[in-house]
């Protein structure tokens, strides 16, 4: 598209406009002017929904702001922008509205929608946003600069890419946003761990199975079998199967223990079998010749002691008999003798009792008279004197008031008290006479049983004589039996001496036939054992061979059985290891599978990670790349060229500076410059006057949209005058003019004031042929309905200077 | 025509840039008006009428801002009159002049352009970049070459160009996609690829003859 002009712009219910109006636009400078509220910005806004599809400005503030464009009263609406161009005809863009928002439309290609709208189109939000940006000094990613250069040149994408893949960097932020990822890290640790810990145990299987083929192959090698032990555990099975039992052990073990009883047996015989025989002859006949020489001695004495002691019975062996008969007898004389003293004893002392207790009997008698001598109430009367007494104050008796002094025997005072002393006397010997009645009744009492008792215990002259005849008998027998202790002592030891050489006689008998026994039994085990008898040897030589041979086949069995039971152990052991081993590895090989997949997706997904990475490094890289493109020199010249034309009176530029240092999330930095040349410092904010950061803003645009090729080349301007003063609009009316004139932007300015309209139409009058001017005044019809005239001015030949 | 120094290099300036002097004094609807020079644009500037007032010699009585306003607004008058839309700008060369010449902004551009104290040479001219900064509204607008990579499609075109080619475009194509909602969007739009990936895993662990 070559030279493209914006032919006009029809608005139907969009926004603040009321009903249809079509604006022509075929001119080289388009003045609109109208009251705040009277569609202005809906013009110019409705141009660029047509162009775009969109307003980006709303759109920025309230992303669902689609519905809000229809106008309220209205159900439908539509905009049409005709743009023209060099090579072809006219081209309808339009937009349609309902109360849903944007239903249809044909917009400009998007990379030209995108210049309109970053380069073309200077709404007043866009020129705020300006503004802000140089009040507000902040150099970071959120400043109101870094959001104007990333709306303009399309990279606020870029940061929200930029910042939306930071988590990629550091895989522990990673882990936050990625759900999964910590997940199948866990599931991949995991599953090694255990694969791991799988293929330890498999280790010590292994050692386990190892040690049972040496224990089985020992086993085998002690059967004499000719098997692998890496051969199959069934097969090894049958093998040992295949061998013959050994069951003679226990039959052995009964010989062994059998011989051993005949070879104690045999110890055993040696010593008892010489002597006694000839003993025993003697002993008998020693015995016989005591008895015929001391026999009837014996029997006498046996008889005599026998009579004595008639309830004792004497055991018959002599020696026992001896001391017995000895001990019986001692103990019958010492009790006979004793018996016969106490006897003799009693007697006398009866007879004393007797003569005692007479004369006690007398001596209590004597008591007893002179105590019926004696007042018995001495002592009362006495006492009852003594009281009287104080009541004796004359000679009258107190009591019977009779004169004592008729008496004439002293006084009475006197008289009584010696009464008092002379029945106190009698007291005293009354008592002293009672406790010698007490002794002596006692005394009397006490013989009167001890006679009682001697009298009863008297023992008649018949008993005591034969208690004196017991005595004297047995005095007499132990006497004798002490005589005849050598003899009896010398019988004992022959008696002994027979029943000794009798009992060894028996036992030899007994142990001579069983001698005879055994030996047979020697000859049969040393024949089943394959042993010659030989009839010169010893049996105990014998057993010893034979015991060897049992011995060395016992071992050789014990040997056998223990290799079989080892080998079937150790045959178990291998079964189930192997089996074991088998389910781990299955178990590992699954573990590890999972852990392989599981570090597959991680790595493919490290990959797309790789890649977001680097999606985000290019991100940066490329709008660095940008920035530094669009912020360049070029941009600043053509900057201070535009400011300066505007501010002439002011010292200072705005300018951008691209940091060097800064290698990541790279910004333009405004600063000012010095106008002469060398940076000032500071933000335009605090060096530019209200009035000249409007210029900056402004300018800043028209510089960046004459910056770049262009593609389209229209400036369209929403009241861009806000707070310049009139030194300002002269010098931005003759900025317009250059820009239509000299540089061929189709340029549309909006503007609220009547004054600055009149103004900017005057300046921007056609100024040569083909040179053009369309002024649309916007109003409300009647109905409130939005109406716009339009006026087009066309060059006229000022004649005035023509001659001079 | 003799001027200041300051006059002469202000004049060939305008001169280069395609003013061309009038003859003084400027005759409009019958009257005179002096000035030290007078120039008019050509072309698209064609209604500029440019009147330069030499406030150091003081000829006309241009020291005077009160005098300078009166003519300037009776040159204002005049044209208004005759239906000329020419267009006055006003260049003070010089010291500024006394009075008030604040009010002369009102009726037409006033531009001043002040003998500088640096960047004098020894012919006592100025430097000739000063004095265009002061009048540059007046002068033709140069924009400098565009270079080529200005026109290298937008941002997101550059960016997908600049990618490594032969990469998965899953992540790319989310990416870029999401980046339209913002920040958190992207997070979201990449870790949904990175789980998509990480889940076809964990679907082969559900695979059957895998049942542990």
């Amino acid at each position: 598209m070559k030279n493209p002009v914006l032919r006009s712009v029809d608005v139907t219910n969009f926004r603040s406009v009321r009903g249809h109006v079509h604006a022509p636009l075929d001119a080289q400078v388009v003045l609109v002017h109208g009251e705040n509220g009277a569609g202005k910005t809906s013009l110019l806004a409705a141009i660029e929904l047509a162009l775009t599809g969109a307003v980006a400005s709303l759109r920025r503030a309230d992303p669902t702001y689609a519905p809000q464009l229809l106008h309220r009263s209205a159900v439908s609406g539509e905009v049409v922008a005709t743009v023209g161009a060099d090579e072809d005809g006219d081209r309808r863009h339009h937009a349609t509205l309902t109360a849903e928002g944007i239903v249809a439309g044909s917009a400009l290609p998007r990379e030209l929608a995108a210049f309109f709208g970053e380069r073309s189109y200077l709404p007043q939000s866009l020129l705020n946003q300006l503004l802000q940006i140089y009040q507000e000094s902040s150099s970071g990613a959120d400043s109101p600069l870094a959001r104007f250069v990333g709306e303009l040149l399309g990279i606020d994408r870029f940061d929200a890419i930029e910042t939306g893949l930071a988590p990629l960097q550091d895989v522990r932020n990673l882990r936050k946003v990625v759900d999964r990822w910590q997940v199948v890290e866990l599931e991949r640790d995991r599953a090694d761990r255990l694969a791991q810990d799988e293929r330890n145990t498999l280790a010590g299987i292994d050692e386990g199975i190892d040690t049972a083929k040496a224990i089985l192959g020992r086993a085998l090698a002690v059967l004499e079998l000719a098997i692998k032990t890496d051969e199959a555990p069934d097969a090894i099975d049958a093998a040992l199967a295949g061998l013959q039992q050994e069951d003679g052990l226990e039959r052995l073990t009964d010989r062994r223990r059998q011989l051993g009883s005949i070879r104690r047996e045999l110890a055993d015989a040696p010593a008892a079998a010489a002597g006694p025989i000839r003993d025993a002859a003697d002993a008998i006949a020693a015995y016989s010749r005591w008895e015929s020489a001391n026999g009837q001695a014996l029997e006498a004495v046996r008889r005599r002691v026998a009579e004595l002691l008639p309830d004792s019975a004497m055991p018959p062996e002599i020696p026992r008999f001896a001391d017995e008969a000895a001990r019986a007898l001692a103990s019958l004389n010492t009790r006979s003798s004793a018996a016969a003293a106490h006897a003799r004893q009693d007697a006398a002392r009866l007879a004393e009792a007797e003569a005692e207790l007479d004369a006690e009997k007398v001596r209590l008698k004597s008591i007893e008279d002179e105590i019926a001598l004696l007042p018995s109430r001495a002592a009362g009367l006495a006492s009852a004197l003594a009281d009287i007494s104080a009541y004796i104050e004359s000679e009258t008796c107190p009591v019977c008031e009779r004169d004592y002094g008729e008496v004439g025997r002293g006084p009475l005072a006197g008289h009584v008290h010696d009464r008092v002393r002379t029945l106190s006397t009698s007291a005293d010997r009354l008592l002293a006479l009672g406790r010698t009645r007490g002794d002596a009744s006692a005394a009397t009492s006490r013989l009167a049983g001890e006679t009682d008792l001697l009298r009863a215990r008297a023992v008649k002259a018949e008993e005591l004589a034969t208690l004196d005849r017991q005595a004297v008998d047995s005095q007499s027998l132990l006497a004798e039996l002490a005589a005849m202790a050598p003899e009896l002592a010398e019988g004992g030891r022959l008696r002994a001496a027979e029943i000794a050489a009798r009992r060894a006689d028996g036992d030899r008998a007994r142990r001579e036939a069983s001698l005879v026994a055994s030996r047979q039994t020697v000859a049969a085990f040393a024949a089943a054992a394959g042993l010659t008898t030989d009839e010169e040897l010893e049996p105990i030589q014998a057993i010893d061979r034979i015991e060897k041979a049992l011995a060395g086949e016992a071992e050789r069995l014990e040997r056998r059985l223990s290799a079989r039971r080892q080998a079937h152990d150790a045959l178990t052991a291998i079964r189930a290891g192997v089996r074991r081993r088998d389910e781990i590895v299955a178990v590992a090989a699954g573990q590890e599978a999972i852990a392989n997949r599981a570090r597959d997706a991680l790595r493919r997904a490290e990959a797309l990670r790789t890649q977001g990475r680097a999606l985000r490094d290019t991100v940066d890289r490329v709008r660095s790349a940008i920035i530094r493109r669009e912020f360049n020199e070029r941009l600043n010249r053509l900057w201070r060229d535009l400011f300066v034309r505007l501010a002439p009176g002011e010292p200072f530029v705005p300018a951008f500076r691209i940091p060097t240092t800064v290698t990541r999330g790279l910004q333009p930095k405004l600063v000012t410059a010095h106008r002469e040349g060398g940076y000032a410092g500071g933000t335009p904010g605090a060096m530019l006057s209200a009035g000249n950061l409007n210029t900056a803003a402004l300018t800043l645009f028209i510089a960046l949209h004459l910056s770049v090729p262009r593609k389209l080349p229209w400036l369209i301007l929403d009241d861009p005058v806000q707070s310049m003063d009139d030194v300002h609009i002269a010098q931005f009316a003759a900025l317009l003019r250059t820009l239509s004139k000299e540089h061929g932007r189709q340029v549309v300015v909006a503007v609220h004031d009547r004054q600055l309209f009149d103004y900017l139409r005057l300046e921007l009058s056609p100024a040569f042929p083909g040179d053009s001017l369309i002024t649309l005044e916007l109003t409300r019809g009647p109905r409130l309905d939005t109406r716009c005239l339009h006026r087009r001015l066309s060059f006229q030949e000022e004649m005035l200077l023509a001659a001079a | 025509m003799t001027g200041t120094p300051l006059v002469d290099q202000i004049r060939r300036r305008l001169v280069e840039a395609g003013y061309r002097d009038l003859r003084t004094p400027l005759r409009v609807a019958g009257v005179d008006f002096e000035f030290t020079a007078a120039m008019q644009g050509s072309q698209g500037r064609g209604l500029d009428l440019v009147v330069l007032i030499d406030t150091t010699t003081g000829a006309h009585g241009d020291r005077e801002g009160d005098r300078i306003r009166q003519r300037i607004e009776g040159l204002s008058r005049a044209l208004d009159v005759t239906g000329s839309r020419l267009v006055v700008t006003a260049i003070l060369a010089g010291a500024a002049p006394a009075g008030n010449v604040d009010a002369l902004s009102e009726i037409c551009r006033v531009l001043r352009v002040e003998p500088f104290e640096h960047g004098r040479d020894a012919s006592g001219t100025t430097a000739p970049e000063q004095i265009a900064d002061r009048i540059r509204i007046l002068l033709p607008l140069s924009i400098p070459d565009a270079d080529s990579a200005g026109d290298a499609g937008s941002a997101l075109e550059q960016l997908r160009r600049a990618l490594p080619k032969g990469g998965d475009a899953r992540v790319v194509d989310a990416v870029l996609e999401a980046s339209r909602e913002g920040a958190a969007a992207v997070t979201t739009a990449v870790a949904g690829v990175l789980d998509g990936e990480l889940d076809r895993a964990s679907d082969a662990n559900l695979a059957p003859g895998d049942g542990e």
